[in-house]
């Protein structure tokens, strides 16, 4: 196991990432700030990626998505 | 245009030197009382509400920013305790944010108390279900005790049985996808400080064969990172061949163990 992950951003599921960032952390609302309501939106697009051409061949040839985060 | 909106990375109660491989980010560190504010001036055309909501609908564009989020904070949780931002919470001027801080002065010393000198690690846990029928009898004693009725009974009872066993196996699978998910969560909680339980996702969001059946977090003191390692290391390797796979990742920033209440 990888002692920082981090550091190997690339290998991480852009799922993975948007898992955390997305509905986690400080949460603001109101006035003062901008901030992300409509999470599905994201989603459908991590969804519409993934049915995409190029994705299936990214995953045919075991690259980016779905590799785990402390393979080697 | 004008880069006016500020966009928010974490916060530190400690000074944020900005190390070299994050200057060339537009990075600024401000220092609002006793905290210090990792933010990025960004632009109206990116980043007001319209343009912002816009640019949600383009998964290019939020796999870059929101990488660049988590990286960012990665970098600065390095040096020092950091509590994130949700990805892209950005103020309309610094009077916004000196107010944030004011208002939430108790709640966000109370959360830099409970996660410094812990870490974020994340689990995941899917099941291959056909590996895992493939071992049923070895894993449910009920499924091995049908299993030897259909041995012992004549051709007939044996097709009836194996239909029953059909029936019995999707249930079984079912309990050892509990019992496993609820073995790992008991497993890494004993060596955390604090868990964090996350929807499972489906397979379309995951791109994978495989179904998940845990998605949790776990905050872990730095001491027992290494227990934790160990742990996820010994319960991977046990498990591989029933169809369970474990992959854990971190450590994050403490996104899963934020907390942050209003100023009663």
């Amino acid at each position: 196991m990888h002692d920082n992950v981090i550091d190997r951003n690339k290998d991480i599921t852009i799922l993975e990432v948007l898992d955390r960032v997305l509905n986690k952390g400080v949460i603001l609302t109101g006035d003062v700030v901008i901030s992300v309501a409509d999470v599905d939106l994201v989603y459908l697009g991590v969804k519409l990626m993934l049915s995409s051409v190029e994705t299936m061949e990214r995953l045919k040839s075991g690259q980016a998505i779905g590799v785990d985060g402390v393979k080697g | 245009m004008e880069n006016d909106l500020i966009y928010v990375y974490c916060i530190s109660d400690s000074a944020l030197g900005i190390a070299r491989n994050l200057k060339s980010k537009d990075l600024k560190s401000l220092k609002f009382d006793d905290f210090y504010v990792m933010v990025k001036y960004v632009s109206e055309s990116e980043f007001s509400e319209d343009n912002f909501k816009r640019n949600l609908s383009d998964i290019q564009w939020v796999e870059t920013n929101a990488r660049e989020h988590i990286s960012v904070i990665g970098m600065i949780m390095e040096y020092t305790t950091v509590i994130p931002f949700k990805f892209g919470t950005i103020f309309n001027a610094k009077a916004g944010l000196q107010k944030f801080i004011t208002d939430y002065t108790v709640s966000l010393t109370e959360n830099f108390n409970h996660i410094r000198g812990k870490e974020e690690w994340a689990v995941k846990v899917y099941c291959d279900r056909k590996a895992l029928c493939d071992q049923i009898d070895q894993l449910s004693e009920k499924a091995a005790d049908l299993e030897k009725q259909i041995m012992a009974s004549s051709p007939g009872k044996a097709f009836l049985l194996g239909r029953k066993k059909i029936d019995l196996i999707d249930n079984e699978m079912d309990r050892l996808c509990k019992d496993f998910g609820q073995k790992y969560f008991d497993e890494f909680k004993s060596l955390s400080e604090s868990t964090s339980l996350s929807n499972l996702l489906p397979k379309e969001y995951t791109g994978r064969e495989d179904t998940m059946i845990l998605n949790a977090a776990f905050l872990v003191s730095k001491d027992k990172v290494l227990d934790f390692k160990w742990a996820f290391d010994t319960l991977r390797n046990k498990d591989e061949n029933s169809g369970f796979i474990i992959e854990a990742t971190g450590p994050w920033p403490p996104f899963s163990f934020i907390s942050i209440k209003e100023k009663q």
